[in-house]
Parts: structure tokens; sequence; C-alpha cells
């Protein structure tokens, strides 16, 4: 026989089958371009941004997130039940477009057929088997969402109208094939190639001929309306994520990790600073709200959100979703709440798993800067007294800036203003300087570098602070002029190379400051001490000791920094046991994004929750390489009652303590 | 309504002193400056009225060398109108009653409505300057401030005492009031005030110093010995009670 | 050499502080007399002129009156001195004798250094001594840095006195000081818990010290953020800025924001068994102790002097 199947059988080909069939689909179009300008529309009431440099780039990245499914892959589990049912669905995409292309195309104007032979036979086989599959992974999905109910996860009537369609899709599918074959395929050797088909075709053999052909009739218009429905429906629920998901893969921000844009404060035409309503934001980020489907990945890694906090980013992204399409000129502030916009961390975790590459933290820090820039406002008073001290002092902390070199009195260093022959300038940072804990670590790296011959210059009282906290914090003025006044300061004692102790530092000046012509390399102490044990000019004994890891936000997730870390712990000695959360996954200790700054008041304390992970694996240290990590950890080891069971201590203190 | 608002530039207290080479004050050098913390509520409160009754203007003046400006414009973002700067760069050295001199000379021609300052500096700390202003220019003066209201040229305001109780004392403009912390919350400067206020008229002024006479003289300016000097306590119990105790009685006036 | 000292009269009631301004006349050679606006049922103990302005005539507060009073008294007594308390009161008055008289004003002194007076500076982290140069000198008195051993004895001669002067501003009354919640930055005495307190129910330990000290009790951010110790007890940058004559510090380690928050204690006293705690970098006395065992016993000597 011939491995092939009459397409359009039973429903008649010619006009009476094609001229309906296209009308509807044309409708059908029509009503998904309507919705998608409907929805271009208020994207396009946000601030212009261009998103189509480097396209190459741009698209390798979107077929290897939309085809290879690497994002949605992260979270294992529904992970593997979406990218399975996308990829089903996707194959039967093809099947049905190449089914199309013959019949209507290639059959009809050039008598071409290729859905014959061995390729049908395959092609049959793997279009069930998909069906099957995808009818499985949806059902999988369903029960997720409607009989385990994960907690956290929003399910919205739109979800209903999905899972429903898809499922009766895929069904009337296998019923349309069965009813056919119960007809035409029925003991012939072609129906073993349709396994799922031919279970559904016994099943229905019982209806008799004309009985089978008025089911498979029917079914087919049912099958093709719902079909065009499903199109036509895109752009109006959750289905759109086909499109903008997608979409975003092309669009997302390839710059460097967690960068915040610049205001221009010398354009003195700008009158607004920061976002209040949505046209403040980009268009990209009212795109954001239709590229969420809501899948709560950056939710579950919230900090903030595992502690109490009203902080949701998914919530965040949703309620400007929501007020675009709604109401687009109410105030952002008020209705995302000031409680959720301070309590970011900047932690990225969000941004970092978020398989629809939405850019939840700039948002928050706009509506910060509309906050601070546009009304005075900070999340508390104790941190406009901060600012006020960074204004005065040069240092968050309110200690005198003249004393701020005084910690390396007795140490053989020298400031810049005395000898700027110098192999590194150590930028110390706010902490490290003038808090007693932190000064330590400051004490451990420079006899490291001294041990390793390393001519290490500081600027003492001529070094002010980097200016990040207050730049997370939205106050992008005191930032930027923090940031010249180092810059120029740096720049005129030619320095070449920089290394800090501080992450946060680290990251400012080596990405937030290139924006003001700043090209000195600069690395953070880890990766330098790791580079002079290789060189052979540091040498470390190594000493036993049991130790746990915490990858800190701004080394780990905004710069990929996880392994330098981890190879100087296990060349001092290390005996490491990972925390759960670890590296990508690694649970901040809450004082980022500005708010080592501010007090914590609502839920529970995010650095007491960090410290029991850490003693959950038993170890006797807690290993970190951040002045505010090592100051949370030590608030945390009293609050949490560990002191005695856990020892918070920076890297270079244990190098320190082996040379 | 005319309203004056003066303000001085002291360093920040954080700051470590030393001693200047006559060893009649702290040197200059090395310190971080700011406004004196009582006269941000004296600006705040300025800019509040301001904000009251619409019609207002509001002058900052400060008496000191040139950087004074970079706090006088401070002063300007939160709200004032225009910034007079005296330039005297021997203001440091001047008595209460010689900057008092300075101000009353410039604001006697104004007709000021409200004059408001900080009670004293954190500096000198002497709290006469704002009485003596007043009494020069024969207005009544109002001190320690932690309440004002006004309505219609009555001036209500509460006044703090020892103990925390406060007295309600009312009475009509031109008057002068000296602000206590905790009047209100100063602003923080929104940036597009931090910028129009670089436009803002700042002039600078040179004093009439004629007639202008000291009436004391520093003869020392020293720290002071760390009672105790950081001892050490270790050892029995009862007996280190005991010292401690010694200790506080001769130490510090708690101990009766 | 003779001295006009200036009583206050508030609520009803003569401030008891007036033997500060006798102390501090004792220091001198001096014939002291007083000037007061108050009422004879509540007269100030001291064998001297008082001169006396009624209180229910020219009220309690009434700058331009009373400044009119001790001008006509000083006129009639001619002091070389004029000393007031440095209070809300005195740092009101005094500055209007001074310009009336163009006279020096010194103000807030602590001590007497070899007859001069000594003034602080700078949050009291430095000392001016100052010599006036006029031949009357206005002088306001630290709270409580002059005082008697004794309670002050005696009878004063009253002269009563009188003035036409017209007011300008009106007292119209008093608010008490709010009750609901301790305000930290008041209190003279202070006595801290921190980490090292260990438990809940050991913040009894501090609250009785403070009580046996006659002062009130605070905490470091743990321990109130441990709910141990409630909100407004909280010292530090984010919590109160205190400075009391004396600060008892009991198991505080003395981490940058605590010490932010009362390094400028008058006196500070650290119970720590970390000699090496940053608390040790302030603290004029530090007691190495646990301070489970120390509390109780200092405590109990307290209480039994």
């Amino acid at each position: 026989m011939e491995f092939t199947r009459e397409i359009y059988w039973n429903v008649g080909h010619g006009w009476t089958t094609l001229a309906p069939m296209y009308v509807l689909l044309l409708a059908a179009l029509a009503v998904f371009v309507l919705g998608c300008l409907q929805r271009i529309k208020v994207y396009r009431l946000g601030q212009p941004l261009d998103r189509t440099d480097q396209r190459g780039e741009r698209i390798k990245t979107l077929l290897g997130n939309v085809l290879l499914q690497t994002k949605v892959f992260r979270v294992p589990g529904a992970g593997t039940a979406h990218a399975l049912f996308f990829w089903c669905f996707f194959t039967l995409f093809i099947g049905t477009s190449l089914i199309v292309a013959q019949a209507d195309f290639t059959d009809l104007l050039f008598g071409v057929k290729f859905l014959k032979g061995t390729f049908y036979k395959f092609f049959s086989l793997i279009l069930d088997l998909t069906g099957l599959v995808a009818i499985i992974m949806l059902g999988g999905l369903l029960v997720r969402r409607y009989l385990l109910r994960p907690e956290g996860l929003i399910t919205k009537r739109d979800d209903a109208l999905m899972h429903g369609l898809l499922l009766t899709i895929l069904v009337t599918g296998f019923a349309i094939e069965g009813a056919r074959m119960a007809v035409t395929e029925l003991g012939t050797p072609l129906a073993a190639w349709s396994p799922v088909g031919l279970v559904v075709a016994k099943m229905l053999n019982g209806l008799g001929e004309a009985g089978l052909r008025a089911l498979h009739l029917g079914l087919w218009w049912f099958h093709l309306l719902l079909a065009l429905v499903f199109i036509a429906i895109i752009p109006f629920t959750k289905f759109r994520h086909i499109l903008t998901t997608s979409a975003n893969s092309f669009l997302a921000d390839r710059g460097p990790t967690g960068k915040l844009t610049t205001i221009n404060l010398e354009d003195e035409s700008i009158e607004k600073f920061g976002a209040s309503v949505l046209s403040d934001l980009r268009w990209k980020d009212i795109f954001d709200a239709d590229a969420c489907t809501l899948c709560k990945r950056c939710q579950d890694r919230c900090p903030a959100f595992a502690t109490g906090k009203p902080l949701s980013p998914m919530q965040v992204i949703s309620q400007i979703g929501e007020t675009a399409f709604t109401n687009p000129a109410a105030n952002l502030v008020d209705l995302v709440g000031r409680e959720v916009i301070w309590a970011c961390t900047t932690c990225l975790a969000c941004q970092d798993i978020c398989p629809a590459s939405i850019e939840h933290v700039s948002k928050i820090i706009e509506m910060r800067r509309n906050l601070v820039l546009m009304e005075g406002e900070f999340p508390g008073e104790e941190v406009m007294t901060a600012m006020e001290q960074t204004e005065v002092n040069g240092n968050p902390l309110g200690m005198g800036y003249a004393s701020r070199g005084d910690w390396a009195e007795t140490l053989g260093i020298k400031t810049l203003a005395e000898d700027s022959a110098v192999d590194i300038l150590y930028f110390v940072g706010c902490y490290a300087s003038f808090d007693k804990r932190n000064i330590a670590v400051a004490k451990s790296f420079i006899k490291l570098c001294q041990a390793a011959g390393v001519k290490v210059g500081i600027l003492g009282k001529e070094e002010k602070c980097c200016g990040e906290p207050m730049r997370k914090m939205g106050n992008e003025y005191l930032y930027q002029s923090l940031a010249m006044e180092t810059v120029e300061i740096i720049k005129g004692y030619g320095i070449q190379k920089i290394v800090t102790t501080c992450p946060h530092c680290f990251n400012t000046l080596a990405k937030d400051y290139r924006d003001f012509d700043f090209p000195v390399e600069v690395q953070p102490h880890t990766v330098f001490l790791e580079q002079l044990i290789s060189a052979g000019t540091l040498q470390i004994n190594a000493e036993a000791f049991s130790c746990t890891y915490h990858d800190s936000c701004y080394l780990g997730r905004h710069n990929n920094l996880y392994e330098a870390p981890r190879n100087l712990i296990h060349t001092a000695g290390g005996n490491l046991t990972e925390m759960a959360k670890n590296r990508d996954q690694a649970f901040c200790c809450s004082a980022g994004g500005g708010r080592i700054m501010a007090e914590e008041t609502i839920g529970e304390r995010i650095n007491v929750k960090r410290v029991r992970m850490a003693v959950e694996t038993g170890a006797a240290q807690l290993l970190s390489n951040c002045p505010f990590c090592l100051t949370m950890f030590e608030d945390g080891v009293k609050g949490a009652d560990v002191e005695a069971q856990l020892r918070p201590k920076d890297i270079a203190e244990i190098l320190a303590e082996r040379l | 309504m005319n309203i004056l608002i003066c303000i001085k530039q002291v360093p920040d207290m954080e700051s470590k002193f030393k001693i200047n080479n006559e060893g009649s004050w702290y040197d200059r050098a090395d310190l971080a400056w700011r406004m004196n913390e009582y006269d941000e509520y004296a600006v705040e409160q300025a800019v509040r009225l301001k904000e009251q009754v619409g019609d207002a203007d509001l002058t900052v003046l400060c008496i000191g060398p040139d950087q004074v400006k970079e706090t006088m414009k401070k002063a300007l973002a939160m709200g004032c109108d225009r910034g007079v700067h005296v330039a005297d760069n021997d203001a440091y050295q001047r008595e209460p009653i010689e900057i008092a001199s300075m101000i009353a000379d410039f604001a006697k021609t104004k007709n000021f409505d409200i004059i408001f300052t900080g009670m004293q500096s954190q500096d000198r700390g002497s709290a006469q300057v704002g009485v003596m202003v007043a009494e020069l220019l024969g207005i009544p003066a109002i001190t320690t401030i932690v309440g004002f209201a006004f309505e219609n040229g009555a001036v209500q305001v509460k006044r703090e005492l020892e103990g925390g109780g406060k007295a309600l004392v009312n009475t009509t403009t031109p008057v002068l009031l000296t602000c206590q912390l905790g009047l209100n919350t100063p602003r923080y400067p929104t940036l597009p005030n931090i910028m129009k206020a670089k436009k803002k008229e700042l002039l600078t002024i040179a004093p009439d110093l004629s007639g202008l006479g000291a009436r004391q003289e520093t003869t020392a300016f020293y720290f002071p010995e760390r009672k105790g000097g950081g001892i050490v306590l270790e050892g029995e119990l009862p007996e280190l009670a005991e010292k401690l105790i010694h200790l506080l009685k001769e130490k510090t006036g708690v101990l009766a | 050499m003779k001295t006009l000292l200036v009583a206050e009269f508030r609520e009803g009631k003569l401030r008891v502080k007036y033997s500060q301004l006798l102390a501090f006349a004792k220091e001198l050679p001096t014939e002291a007399s007083m000037f007061l606006v108050g009422s004879t049922s509540d007269l100030p103990q001291f064998d001297g002129t008082l001169y006396l302005a009624d209180v229910a005539k020219y009220g309690e507060y009434n700058p331009t009156v009373h400044k009119q009073l001790l001008l006509d008294v000083i006129a009639k007594e001619q002091p070389d001195r004029i000393v007031f308390h440095h209070s809300s009161y005195g740092w009101d008055l005094a500055p209007r004798i001074a310009v009336a008289l163009k006279a020096a004003q010194i103000s807030e002194v602590m001590a007497l250094a070899d007859g001069e007076p000594v003034v602080p500076v700078c949050n009291a982290k430095l000392r001016r001594k100052i010599k006036s140069q006029t031949a009357r000198t206005v002088l306001t008195l630290q709270a409580g840095a002059f005082g008697m051993e004794e309670d002050p004895v005696g009878t004063p001669t009253v002269v009563p006195i009188d003035t036409e002067a017209c007011k300008k501003v009106e007292c119209k009354g008093y608010e008490a000081a709010r009750i609901e919640g301790v305000d930290l930055t008041k209190s003279e005495i202070i006595v801290s818990a921190g980490r090292g307190v260990g438990k809940p129910e050991n913040i009894a330990m501090v609250q009785a010290l403070a009580k046996a000290l006659g002062g009130e009790y605070g905490g470091s951010r743990p321990v109130v953020d441990a709910g141990w110790v409630e909100h407004d007890r909280q010292v530090g940058t984010t919590g109160r800025t205190v400075t009391p004559k004396l600060y008892v510090a009991c198991g505080i380690s003395g981490a940058i924001q605590h010490l932010a928050g009362m390094k400028k204690s008058d006196f500070i006293v650290a119970i720590n068994t970390d000699k090496d705690a940053p608390i040790g970098e302030v603290a004029d006395v530090f007691v190495v102790a646990d301070l489970k065992q120390f509390l109780p016993i200092l405590t109990e000597k307290l209480q039994s002097r």
C-alpha cells in the first residue's frame, strides 16, 4: 500500500473547504493583528530605547532560549514539563504546517506531494508520539497548577482557558485521527505508524462508518475553529508569551550585568528624574509585563519576599502591566508601594533566573530615583542621615574623613599623596576603613600583598565612598558627584590597577565608572590573590579547617565570579561544605541595594535566615569576601544565637593566617 | 513676607580637631564642613512658612570666608530665594556681639517680618548671637523653639524647657526666633531644587568692621584630659565594684 | 567684687538649682546678691539681698519685662558679674543684659581655672578659658557644673522691685513632657544592655543597676531587635543619640553604629569580658568582667550606700 493519507478526506476538497477555512483564518489573523496593535500602542507609552544592536548575538540568544529552552530548564520539574510540551507542540505546529503546505499549495497548485512513503511513516509516528507527550505534559502542568497548588503561584481564569483550549485541541486532534483511521487504516500496516491514533480508532470503531464520518467531519471543523481561536486570542491571553517572551530574549539587556542607566545630569532640560508614572518608564519596561508568564521563579528567589517583606518582583511587573492597560496615568509609586520599593537589595536573583529576560531591578531603582531626587524621600531618617554624612565626610558612617587612612598607620604602606609609584591602588572602601571588624580584613589583605612583594598604595583621606549604596538607593546625583571626584583623583595619580576587598566598590569601579572615561583595571581581592598564588609570588601553607562559603551577590550573580574564591579556600586547606543555595542560587545577606544604610523593620531578618542556612552545613566558619556580608553575618550569628558554632570570616583573613 | 535666616558653617563634629598655631581656636585644616545643625531647622521652618503663606521672600545670610557659599547653596536648595554672603575670613575669631552686629547692620534696613536662627552653633555654642541681633534691632526674640505656627501676623511658638516640657508663647511679627533641634524634620534637597539653587542670587557683601571691638579674650584653648584616661579594671568582682563606685564619685557628678 | 545671681521660677515653683549659683559665687571671693521674678511664698535660702519681683504680675517668661527689672537692679547694685543658669530662661535673658550693658558674655561656664571661666567648645570635645575685657561680665553656668555639698540655708533680705516696662510676648501656659515612651536623649544616666546579656531575663539586672544609679536603661540594636528592650530605648545611629553624664555599656561590643549613638557621653563605663571590644576606645573605665556576675554585686553595693 501507499504510505500516505488523503488530506481533507471526508471533509471535502476544493472551495467548499478551502474558502470558509481561509476566510476564518483571515478573520483570526485580523483579530490577532488588531490585538497586537492594541498592545503595541500601550508599549509606546514608554520612553524610547534601542535594543536592536548586536543583532547577530541577539538572534543567537533568542534561538537558544526558545528552541533549546535553556532558561526554562534552569528549574527542573515544571521547567522540563514546559520544555517538552513546547517541543511537542512546536513539532505538531510544524507537522500541521507541512500538511497545509502540501494540501493548499504544493499539491493544489503543482501536484507535488511529499507526505508519503518512509517520510510519511516517520512523520506520522513522530506527530503521534509528540501529541501524546504534549497531552501528558500539559496534564502534568494542569495537575501542578490546580491540584498541587505551589505556594505563591497565581492562577487566573486565563490559565483555565489556556489549559482547556490546548487540551481540547490536542484531544480532538487524536479523536479526528482515530475516526479517520477507523475508516481508512484499520488492518493496514500503516496503522502501526500512528500508535495513539490506532488505539483511539479501535475505541471508536463501534460507531460504524456513517457515525465515524459524521464525528470526523464535526470534530475536524471544531478542531480547526479551536486552532483559529487559539491564534486569534494570542494577544489577549497569556498565550502572548509565545511571542513576547521569545521576543524578550532578543530585546534583553546585554549591557554589563546589573548596570543602571546613567542620568545625564548636564542636560538642563531634564526636569523630571526617575519614574512616578508609566510614561516615565521605557517601552521595554511595559513590554516586560507582557513577557511575564507569572512563573514566580523570581518571587521564589527574592530574599525580601522570603522573609515577609511585601516585595514580590513578579507582582511589581504584573502591577506595571496592569496599570499600563487600565490606568496609565496612575502614580506608580503609590501603586507599587513604598515598602515594596525600598525592600529590594538588588541581589539580582530575580533577573538571573527569569526565563523571560525581564528587568525587574531597574524599574525599582527608577521609582527610588523619583522618591529621592524629586521628593527627597528615603526609607527612613537613618538613610537621609547616611546620605548627608556622605555629603559632608565622604562616607555613610559619619566618620571624620581625615582619619580614613588611619587604620593603615603602622602597616608600612603609604598614601598615593606620599608615594604614587605603586603596583596597585588598594581601594579600601568605607567599611574596611572605619569599621573595626572590617579593618581586620583590610589588614589581612595588606599582609598578603606584602608577603607577595606587591607594593600597595591607598588613597587615605583622599578616598571617598564609591557611591554605590547611594546610587542603588536612587540618589543618582550624590553618586555621580562622588564618582566624578574619585575618577579624577585616581586618574590624577596615573594608577593602572585597582584591587578592592569590597564587591560593591569593585562592581561600581569596574562597570559604573566606565561612564566617566575610566579605563583603569579593577579586580576583586579574591581574583587578585588567586593570580598571585598561581604566579607563585604568594605562598600559602594549607591548614585544614571546616567552612562553608557565601557567594556575595555582587561577585556572583553580578559578575559571575564563583570559582576564584573557592580555589582560594581549597588552597588554604578548607574543607568546604556548600550551602544548598550556593553560586547563582545564593541567598542575599540583605545589605545590597543601599540597604546597608537602612534599618530592616519588616518580617524576618534576612541575614539571620542566611546564617541559619550556613549553620545547617555544620561548618565551623562562614566565609565570604564582602564587608557588607561580613557585617551582616556578625550581626546574624548574634541574632541566631550561634556565635559559638559559626564564625564569620573573610577569605583574606583565612589566607593571612596561613602565610 | 520678608524672612531672614541666619546660618553658620561649622566643622562636622565627628572630625578630629587640632589646636591652631595661635592656641586660640581649632585648626581649620583637614575638617569637613557643614551647616550648623540648629540652623538646618531654621531654614526648614522658613521654607515651610513660605510654602504656607505663598508670598514670602527668604534671604539666607552667612558670615565667613568664601567656602561658606557651599553651605549657603544647600540652604538655597532647600528653598531659600536668595543668599547674602558676608565676606569675613576672620569670622571664626569674632565674638557673638561682633557677629550679631554684622547681621544687625545688614538687617536694619530690610524690615524682616521674621528672622530665624539656630539657637546656638555647634562649635562655639554660646547661644548669644540670635538674641543679640534682636536686641540690636529692637525687636522681640524668643529662644529654643520646638513648635511654630503662623496665622495672619500672629506667631505661636513652643519653647523647649529643661525636663522635656514646653512653654506656649504668642507674639506678633516682627520677631526673631532661635530654633532648637526637633522643631521639624529638615528636608533633603530635591535634585530640581539643587539645580535651581545654582542660579539663585548669592551676593557677597563686605561687612562694616569699624565699631566692632572685642569684649573678651581666649586665654587658653585645649583638649580636656580624659577623665580616668581609660582605666581598665580587672580582678575580684567585689573589689571592682568598690573601685568603680569610687571612680564614679570622683570623676562624675552622678553619685552624691 | 559683686556678683548678682539670677534665679528662676517655673510653673509656680522656685527652681532649686539656684544652689548651683550660690556654689559658683562661693568659688570666688565675692559678695553675692540675687535677682528673682518669683513669689514670697517660695524663697531661696541664703543670707544676702534678694531683689524680688512678683511673678504674678510680671509672668514666668517675659523677656522684655524681666530684662528691665534686672537692668534696674543692676543699676542699683552695680555688680561686676551677673550670673545666670545656662538654661532656656538664662540663655534667653543673659544676652539682652550683655547688649544693654555692652558687657562680655561668657556662656556655659563649666569650671573656674585660676579664677578664669572655662567653657566647652565643639560638643565638649575642647575647652576654652576666657578672660573678660569689660568692666562687667555676664556669665551663664552649665547645668550641674557647680554644686553644693549640703542644701543651702539662710534667710534673704527681700527687696521688692517693680517696673513699667511692657511685655512683647505672651506666655500662654505649659505643655507637660510626653510620658508615653522614654526619651533617652534627656537622660543624664543611662545603663545599656548589649548582646552580652545573653538572655531576655538578664535585662532585669541592667534595669536594676539603672535604677540604683537613678537613671534609665537602654539597649543596643541586637537586643532591641530581639525584642528584649523597647524600641524607644535603642541607642545608636538607628535609635537615639544620647549625651548623658554617665553611660554604662553592659555586654556591648561597640560596633560603629552603637558608638555613634553614645560616644559623646561625659563618662563611659564599659562592662565586658572582651578586653578588645571596640567600646574600649571610648570607655573612660573598662571593667573586664562577666556582667551577669558583676552587675548584681555592683547594684547591691550602690543600694546599700
